[in-house]
């Protein structure tokens, strides 16, 4: 399987990412309608993959907490609007992507730029492995190690790997968001994994030295 | 260099077929037909595992949960809503900003 292959995603991703929630529909239409009681429904529905996506883009507990109690809040506010049109989660995932990009936005931050600047230093960014002793990764990568591997790429990077190979986003679809090229989310989601992998090696390095 | 199987690698080889990588992934490329990598070990442990690390990164499900007060948080802001404007969410009008739909 090459990389690459996340243009087309099988349905069975889809429905992994989205899997129907029974009750989901009535709580919608409930709290569509001011039932308070149905919102919290969602919110309890939902909180882990929002907040779960605030803080693999963030890296931050306390942003991310913050970032889910705006996402839920725009929510309450605009739940009137959602027809259906999608699924419940994709339409309130891509919500909470917005705010946290609003957030970005708003503080300035250079990673939403995602042109010149945003690129990160030169002694940040992936070294070509040409001489490398240690040819590749290890065994198996855990879980905990990956997410902590997530957390310490650049902020730019991070923000295309997760949208990108996590959440499963195309490259048009991020470029539309962030307001970059395709080819730019291409190069930075390559740049991307490419520091992950240094990131995961070194990790491994002193594993083993310990 | 350690990880080649010939005695002297053209470096050049290994420093072109990793600027063509970004584009051999994302067009599918099949790259173990690769004239580069059947030569090249450190190459084949690139592509690999960067592959690897794509693979594990969907399997990356959501695990996180927030703190309680967050829910609390909310109530609160939604009830200080409701005060100021009387406002519920079904009299919100159905506007264009709602989030782009279609994935």
């Amino acid at each position: 399987m090459s990389v690459g292959q996340t243009e087309s995603k099988p349905a069975h991703q889809h429905l992994r990412r989205n899997p129907p929630i029974a009750g989901e529909a009535e709580a919608i239409a409930a709290a569509q309608a001011g039932d308070e009681k149905a919102f919290e429904m969602l919110y309890a529905l939902h909180k882990r993959r929002v907040y779960s996506l605030c803080l693999r883009m963030l890296g931050n507990v306390a942003a991310a907490e913050d970032l889910t109690q705006d996402a839920f809040l725009q929510l309450y506010r605009k739940i009137g609007t959602f027809r259906g049109d999608s699924a419940f989660s994709t339409w309130l995932h891509r919500l909470s992507v917005n705010v946290v990009l609003m957030h970005l936005r708003k503080k300035g931050l250079p990673q939403i730029s995602l042109e010149e600047a945003l690129e990160p230093a030169q002694e940040d960014g992936p070294r070509k492995d040409l001489g490398a002793r240690d040819l590749r990764l290890s065994g198996s990568i855990d879980r905990v190690t990956l997410e902590r591997a997530i957390e310490n790429l650049p902020p730019g990077y991070r923000l295309v790997f997760v949208l990108h190979d996590v959440e499963g986003y195309e490259h048009n679809e991020i470029a539309d968001m962030l307001s970059c090229s395709i080819g730019n989310s291409k190069s930075q989601l390559h740049k991307a994994r490419m520091k992950l992998r240094d990131l995961l090696r070194t990790g491994q390095r002193k594993e083993t030295a310990v | 260099m350690t990880g080649t199987r010939l005695e002297k690698p053209p470096m050049t080889n290994c420093a072109d077929f990793q600027e063509r990588l970004p584009e051999l992934f994302e067009t599918n490329a099949n790259l173990s037909a690769d004239e580069h990598l059947k030569s090249c070990e450190n190459c084949t442990a690139l592509v690999r595992d960067l592959e690897y690390i794509a693979q594990q990164a969907k399997l990356l499900l959501p695990i996180h949960d927030p703190s309680p007060g967050v829910w609390e948080n909310i109530r609160s802001a939604i009830h200080s809503d409701s005060s100021q404007n009387n406002v519920n969410p079904s009299s919100a009008p159905p506007t264009a900003s709602a989030p782009p739909t279609g994935r």
